[in-house]
């Protein structure tokens, strides 16, 4: 983990020093920063009637999210959320381009993070590049063996949070002091720590420009109307420096003063004045930059802004075109199905699995017996008692099954069972469902389909 | 001109370019493939179908199947950036890389 080594892991990439700026996008992105890290430490802490309110409890195959509890049945659910979340991503990058890359992607927050944490214990861009420079001293060492310790620490406390989200977080809290976290607790929190370490600290950039998928094909969602970065060209060029008295017109300048400030604070090192690229991760820390400068120069803000690319060529921006219908629909479609599905879940699963090993059985009195095993799985908080019965074949019956099956809160009852019918009624291949209902709610009904096998007539 | 100094973005070189892509993006593949099948598979009755006799905790079947699957899905998607790397260039000269 020492500096050195990681150093010479990437010394084919030059160190990218990025500026810091204030200004409007600037206090925009801290924002984002503090609200999303602030959530990200936060949530597992909150409680929801006493318990975890966001936990995803691996070990239990149980998730809690607020007063909700899923279990692995409800993956769909999950699915379904994805792919929710991914065609929302779609729909906001054909609109607005990457804000997501600037304010929301946990690589830019987190290593936003790891700048400031950098910034607080090497000083500002100068100074940490003339450090970097300098030969080893105590003044050095002390700086770098901070800044360590804060990135170090930081990294631990988002293992530990992350391990959070999956095991309860309150005793794992009191875990650490005994000494008596679970190896693979413990394997998962250095695991995810150090990721975060590496990423934020040391990849940073080289993660969007190399490694991220999203980066790349975004640019499939873009056309000419997308929000983006850019420099105007026709009112900075031709670009050079000039004192402030300086009359551009007569000197025939455009309103870029080459300060080369936009480059400075870039955080992907790239130079936003030749056009849109994909390493342009949308921060718009160069719009920050350059307004700064347009301000002291009098001249005004905006040659770095963001517009569309039909701005930019005097042409109107249409934000409802089809790609916007297509993408929102949709969205609306996935949405009200989610919320639809979600609304008509049962608290209760009903599971019918044949038993392979016989086909059926002969009784005396011509009876035909086929066995199953019942699993009834019982979601809500509450023991509740349910009722099985079965139908499909005539005369069919349940052979030695209670009145009222007993299954506690969040229990599974696993349940052999012998059904019978007469020979007459269930030759060949027969479609039965089972049916339980619970005793206390005759509205909660669920029926599960399975086959009842007799002998060829 | 920018000077160098300011250009911070050079190349990551090749190697290193395809290695890491190659890791991370079996990273993200084999954390949805652990999540598909652990949703539906659990690991302590897997355990029990392989032998009677074999316990094995939650955390440590989700564990070896995730990295089971980062395995697999870095060896598949290196073995195919390397032939795409390596591949014998076409020669009609149409298509020749440049």
């Amino acid at each position: 983990m020492s500096n050195t080594e990681s150093a010479s892991m990437y010394e084919s990439a030059k160190k990218i020093y990025p500026r810091e700026i204030g200004g409007r996008f600037d206090k925009l992105s801290k924002l984002a920063t503090v609200t999303l890290l602030g959530l990200y430490y936060a949530v597992p802490w909150l409680l929801w009637d006493g318990r975890q309110a966001v936990l995803f409890d691996l070990p239990e195959r149980k998730f809690y999210l607020l007063g909700l509890t899923l279990w692995p049945q409800d993956f769909p659910y999950l699915a379904l959320l994805l792919i929710i979340a991914a065609l929302s991503l779609f729909f906001f990058t054909a609109l607005a381009g990457r804000l997501w890359c600037g304010f929301a992607c946990p690589q830019t927050v987190w290593t936003e993070a790891f700048i400031w944490m950098e910034q607080f214990t090497e000083g500002t861009r100068s100074q940490r590049m003339k450090l970097d420079k300098a030969p080893w001293s105590l003044t050095k060492f002390r700086k770098k063996a901070s800044k360590q310790f804060l990135w170090i620490t930081f990294s631990m406390w988002t293992g530990f949070t992350f391990v959070g989200y999956f095991t309860p977080i309150r005793e794992l809290g009191l875990d650490i002091p005994n000494l008596s976290v679970g190896g693979w607790t413990l394997f998962w929190g250095l695991f995810y720590g150090f990721a975060t370490y590496g990423n934020a600290g040391y990849m940073r950039e080289q993660v969007c420009k190399y490694m991220c998928p999203y980066a790349r094909f975004q640019s499939a969602m873009f056309d000419k109307d997308t929000l983006i970065i850019s420099y105007d060209e026709k009112r900075g060029e031709p670009r050079g420096s000039r004192g402030r008295s300086v009359d551009r017109k007569e000197a025939g300048l455009g309103d870029c003063i080459d300060c080369q400030l936009c480059v400075q604070v870039c955080p992907t090192g790239i130079d936003i004045r030749e056009g849109l690229q994909y390493e342009c991760i949308a921060c718009a820390a160069c719009i920050d930059a350059c307004d700064s400068i347009m301000d002291k120069m009098d001249y005004p803000r905006g040659l770095v802004r963001y517009t569309t690319e039909h701005n930019l060529h005097s042409e109107k921006t249409r934000v409802l075109r089809p790609r916007m219908f297509v993408y929102g629909t949709l969205l609306v479609i996935l949405c009200a199905a989610l919320v639809t599905s979600m609304s008509m879940r049962k608290p209760v699963i009903l599971d019918v699995i044949r038993d392979r090993n016989t086909l059926y059985r002969e009784l005396r009195n011509d009876l035909i017996e086929n066995i199953y095993t019942i699993k009834i799985i019982n979601q809500s908080d509450d023991a509740r008692g349910f009722a099985l019965s079965v139908s499909g074949v005539q005369g069919i019956t349940l052979d030695g099954v209670e009145d009222e099956l007993l299954v506690d809160g969040g229990g599974v009852l696993s349940l052999p069972v012998r059904v019978r019918a007469h020979r007459e009624n269930a030759y060949g291949v027969n479609e039965i469902e089972f049916t339980v209902e619970a005793t206390d709610d005759a509205s909660l009904v669920i029926g599960e389909d399975s086959r009842f096998l007799g002998p060829s007539p | 001109m920018i000077s160098e100094e300011y250009r911070g973005a050079k190349q990551w070189g090749r190697d290193k370019q395809a290695v890491f892509t190659v890791v991370w993006i079996s990273f993200l593949s084999a954390a949805i493939a652990t999540m598909v099948f652990f949703a539906f598979f659990d690991p302590v009755e897997l355990g029990g179908i392989l032998d009677e006799d074999f316990d094995i905790s939650r955390d440590a079947g989700y564990a070896i199947g995730f990295f089971f699957f980062w395995v697999l899905c870095a060896f598949c998607s290196g073995v195919t950036a390397y032939l795409v790397r390596t591949a014998p260039r076409k020669r009609d000269g149409k298509h020749r890389r440049k």
